[in-house]
């Protein structure tokens, strides 16, 4: 009997995200396979990739990174260097100034910046906050009315602040949603519910379904990862085809893999070449369990997860 | 030595002394004030409010009450202690609720004596006979002379022998009896016999003038509430029925706040008293005197109960009920007479337990299960007992699986601030207007009865047209305004179902987010364990073909509105049955069938136990039936159906961008 080879084709789809405007705009999600399955079916829009970079810059980072950034004045520098890296498809801007325990910064500065990184590139842009849900909530507010028609994505609506957001970010301003929650199947699919009873059309949400540095839980992530996926796909739940975003590098670069020094772990070797590996190594693995999008920092690690894309796509 | 005393609303005053720094709370319990306290005293609850009128005592603030409260003097009996001087405290009635007053039933309302009849049909119908191993046998002897001087016991003996073919046995309390009784009656007299295998025991003797039926009693004793029927055994009818409050619930309101009780010092003598001398006794005494019953003419008792009360009713150490890997000290149990444990009966009555199969899965479902009648059905049942804790049975005529899940008080109104149990002042149902946020409600007593809190079934409703009238979201979360919307300085919402000057008692009746959060949970708890269960056998809702709901909330449960929260199969509300206090009636049925009580050893025998707390799944189906409905929008197919055939329109009216965040 010849063999026939069984194709895994699903009818149900990944929603496909729009984000940004022009030619440099881009598409999250659309794929109706597994991840990387291209031989079942075409993957129109490979994996994307984000790079970020934080409005207090990146005083204390690691040398590739704070060499990469040299001589860049303000954060509208910054991200234009970012945004000419050629594997970078989009740039995130982590507005870390206005948490109100840190700087505190009025939200009317934040939206400057954002305005100002904005206008210094011509790829997608994404907000992320500064992860106090409050001002978070004030802060993309007023940022989504400033940057009216960039089709950015704003990271993230959680359950606690998801209706002021969501309204705002969503319904007034046309823009899109990211939608956050902790590491559970129900809890994302829940928040996408509470946030298309708002109106927000389930095709203008993304979801952070949230992760860790692997080895950090980093199984949860993927089964969690793997069971979304296989809901959107198999089950065709569309309360769960949002394409996913993971912010790896504000987990990968935190931990102690990445921040031990080499004086403390002489054994453990270069710390800027440990970072990378656990940006890289996480990024691979939410990549193959089904995210649509990371979000790095390291331009090393931006270049081999890209390389990594284009060989299997 | 300070005075206290206790003013109580519609009650006595009570006089007790204390030295300084006693907690008020244990103060209240010694002289047997009743201050409900379902969280055993821990602060947490914030149920044992009283009104402190004189005098001066330590109490530290509390977030249970509000600044202005403290100022008219209201504090936690549980957080205060006795100061330097004489105190008076005013005892609001609705504290002392948990009593519920004990309830003798009117027989001669038909639906109460209905209950029993339908369930007493049903079970006899599949071929279970009725009979017990008690008769009555009339005896005349020949009175002894100086030519016969046989002893009076031997005499008795032989007649009885003669009529049974078997050895007679004689029970101390007969001996007693037994010279006078045949004096008296001119040696003709009627003897009650239980037949026993190879022997006949003689229980009992009295004048044949001076007959009277024999009597047993079935008594159900759950966490919260204890209900009880005095029974003709001969005949089956119903002689006297009557409920009162569990008195163990002043020591925490659910099963493992009471295990932690009865490990304390003392606890075990102390919760074994609140239930015998403070519950049983007293609802016994009180069904024989209102019928003119003597308490020794009940023969023999049955009792159901979940496992825990079962062993702390026998005043067994139950720790290990909780602690892993959750095993009681018994599931069956046989020789328990009356007498071991002081109840106010005949004493060497023999007292039945219904079987318990695992830990939190006990008498009162396996009774239950009897009455449900499912073991007779080829087609699929579930079996719901919704009380402190829900427990769940399902299958058929060939299988049964059975499992608990902790709901928690929230249905019996624990864990909810405005909650209370389905006494005097419960609103049980209640409407809201979508577009005023107006609510009606039905209200269980007199006419005129002014609300003081929320019992069970009037929760379901008011969540649910919570939902309907769009004022939470499915998280729970409140996400209307209106003057009915309140908020608490820690951004804590709540929607105001009476204002103060409404109610019957001292403050605003609220359902807050918290309540609403402890309530999601609960309802979410029935529902992944029917999911879970289901699953574990491989089977889906809609071979459900017939859920038979128990219990005490269950009386006047909205099946449409528990369903349209998420708590219920959503199949066809035709399908569903109430069937009041299964466990109560399966121990009637065991009184007075000894082929009953055989069938319900049976049924737990084959009874398999699920234990969720090991299932893998059961977390998932739990965080995912927490949401209202549910997450799963497939699992409630018509509920789906009606969202999708309206038309869609985005509720963006209120929530405009640059509106501040309430």
């Amino acid at each position: 009997m010849p063999f026939k080879k069984p194709v895994q084709k699903f009818n149900a789809a990944i929603n496909a995200v729009e984000l940004g405007v022009g030619e440099k705009k881009i598409v999250l999600g659309g794929q109706n396979v597994m991840p990387f399955y291209t031989f079942d079916n075409a993957i129109e829009n490979p994996p994307r990739i984000g790079v970020e970079i934080s409005d207090l810059g990146f005083e204390d980072q690691v040398p590739g990174i704070r060499d990469f950034y040299a001589g860049c004045k303000t954060v509208a520098d910054m991200a234009k260097k970012a945004a000419e890296l050629e594997d970078v498809d989009f740039v995130c801007i982590r507005l870390d100034s206005a948490d109100p325990n840190g700087e505190n910064a009025p939200v009317a500065d934040c939206v400057e910046t954002a305005r100002a990184v904005s206008e210094a590139i011509d790829k997608p842009l994404v907000i992320i906050g500064c992860d106090n849900d409050e001002k978070d909530a004030q802060l993309f507010e007023k940022v989504a009315d400033a940057l009216q028609g960039k089709n950015a994505l704003y990271l993230s609506a959680k359950e606690e602040n998801y209706k002021s957001i969501a309204a705002a970010v969503g319904l007034a301003y046309g823009q899109k949603v990211g939608a956050e929650s902790s590491v559970d199947l129900n809890l994302a699919k829940q928040l996408n519910v509470l946030i298309s009873q708002i109106g927000v059309d389930a095709k203008n949400i993304v979801m952070n379904i949230g992760t860790a540095a692997s080895g950090y839980g980093f199984e949860y992530v993927i089964s969690t990862l793997d069971r979304v996926n296989s809901a959107a796909l198999s089950q065709n739940d569309a309360m769960l085809q949002m394409p996913i975003i993971t912010p790896v590098s504000s987990e990968t670069w935190a931990v102690k893999e990445s921040t031990a020094t080499e004086e403390d772990m002489p054994q453990w070797g270069s710390a800027e070449t440990r970072g990378i590996s656990m940006e890289v190594t996480t990024a691979v693995a939410v990549l193959a369990s089904g995210s649509s999008a990371v979000i790095l920092r390291h331009p090393t690690s931006i270049k081999t997860v890209a390389k990594l894309i284009k060989e299997l796509i | 030595m300070q005075q206290i005393t206790f003013k109580i609303e519609g009650g006595e005053d009570v006089v007790a002394y204390a030295l300084e720094g006693e907690n008020l709370l244990e103060v209240a319990r010694k002289v047997n004030v009743a201050i409900d306290a379902p969280c055993s005293g821990n602060g947490s609850c914030g149920k044992c409010r009283v009104r402190l009128a004189s005098g001066n005592l330590v109490c530290p603030p509390n977030r249970h009450i509000s600044d202005e409260e403290s100022k008219e003097g209201w504090i936690l009996a549980c957080e205060a202690a006795v100061g330097s001087e004489d105190i008076v405290i005013e005892v609001p009635d609705i504290a002392s609720a948990y009593r519920s007053r004990m309830k003798i039933a009117d027989l001669s309302d038909k639906r109460e004596a209905e209950i029993f009849e339908n369930i007493k049909n049903s079970i006899f119908s599949t071929g279970i006979g009725m009979g017990t191993g008690l008769k009555k046998i009339y005896v005349e002897l020949i009175p002894p002379s100086l030519d016969d001087p046989m002893a009076d016991i031997e005499r008795v003996g032989n007649a009885i022998e003669e009529k049974t073919g078997t050895p007679v046995k004689l029970e101390y309390f007969a001996l007693k009896k037994l010279p006078n009784i045949i004096r008296e009656s001119d040696f003709s007299f009627c003897c009650l016999i239980k037949q026993e295998e190879g022997c006949s025991v003689l229980l009992d003797l009295w004048d044949e003038h001076d007959d009277h039926p024999i009597f047993g009693l079935a008594m159900d004793i759950g966490t919260t509430t204890v209900s009880a029927v005095i029974v003709d055994i001969e005949t089956g009818e119903i002689i006297s029925k009557a409920s009162s409050g569990n008195g163990q619930v002043r020591y925490g309101a659910d099963i493992i706040n009471r295990i932690v009780e009865a490990t304390k010092k003392g606890g075990l003598e102390k919760l074994q008293k609140a239930v015998i001398e403070e519950t049983i006794i007293p609802i016994i005494d009180t069904m024989c005197v209102s019928t003119e019953i003597r308490n020794e003419w009940i023969y023999t008792v049955c009792i159901t109960a979940n496992t825990t009360m079962n062993h702390l009713l026998l005043g067994i150490y139950p720790d290990y009920i909780r602690k892993e890997p959750y095993v009681p000290t018994f599931m069956e149990l046989t020789g328990i007479k009356a007498s071991d444990i002081s109840i106010n009966t005949y004493p060497g009555a023999d007292i039945i337990l219904a079987p318990n199969i695992g830990s939190y899965v006990g008498g009162d479902i396996t009774a239950g299960t009897l009455s449900s009648m499912m073991w007779n059905d080829s087609e699929f049942s579930l079996f719901i007992d919704l009380g402190t804790n829900g427990e769940i049975v399902f299958g058929n005529c060939d299988f049964l699986v059975g499992c608990a899940c902790s709901a928690g008080p929230a249905f019996e109104g624990g864990d909810i601030s405005c909650g209370m149990r389905a006494t005097d002042g419960a609103i049980e149902s209640v409407q809201i207007d979508s577009e005023t946020l107006e609510p009606t409600f039905g209200i269980i007593g007199p006419k005129g009865q002014k609300p003081i809190g929320l019992c069970g079934s009037g929760l379901i409703d008011c969540v649910a047209e919570m939902a309907r009238a769009g004022i939470i979201n499915p998280a729970g979360k409140i996400i209307a305004d209106g003057k009915r919307i309140k908020q608490s300085e820690h951004g804590t919402k709540s929607y105001v179902l009476a204002f103060r000057e409404d109610t019957g008692g001292t403050k605003d009746i609220e359902l807050t987010e918290i309540d609403l959060d402890n309530f999601i949970r609960a309802k979410g708890a029935i529902f992944s364990a029917i999911k879970t269960m289901l699953e574990a056998l491989d089977f889906d809702l809609n071979v459900i073909s017939r859920v038979i709901i128990a219990g005490g909330i269950g009386s006047g449960i909205n099946i449409d509105n528990s369903i349209r929260i998420g708590m219920l199969p959503d199949i066809n509300r035709k399908c569903y049955t109430y069937i009041g206090n299964s466990s109560l009636a399966g121990a009637y049925a065991m009184l007075i069938s000894d082929e009953a009580s055989q069938k319900v050893m049976e049924l737990a025998r084959n009874m398999t136990y699920m234990d969720l707390s090991s299932n893998p799944y059961y977390m998932d189906e739990f965080v995912s039936a927490c949401f209202i409905p549910h997450t799963n929008m497939e699992y409630f197919p018509s509920l789906r159906e009606e969202i999708e055939n309206e038309t869609r329109k985005p509720q963006s009216s209120d929530i405009q961008p640059g509106k501040q965040r309430g």
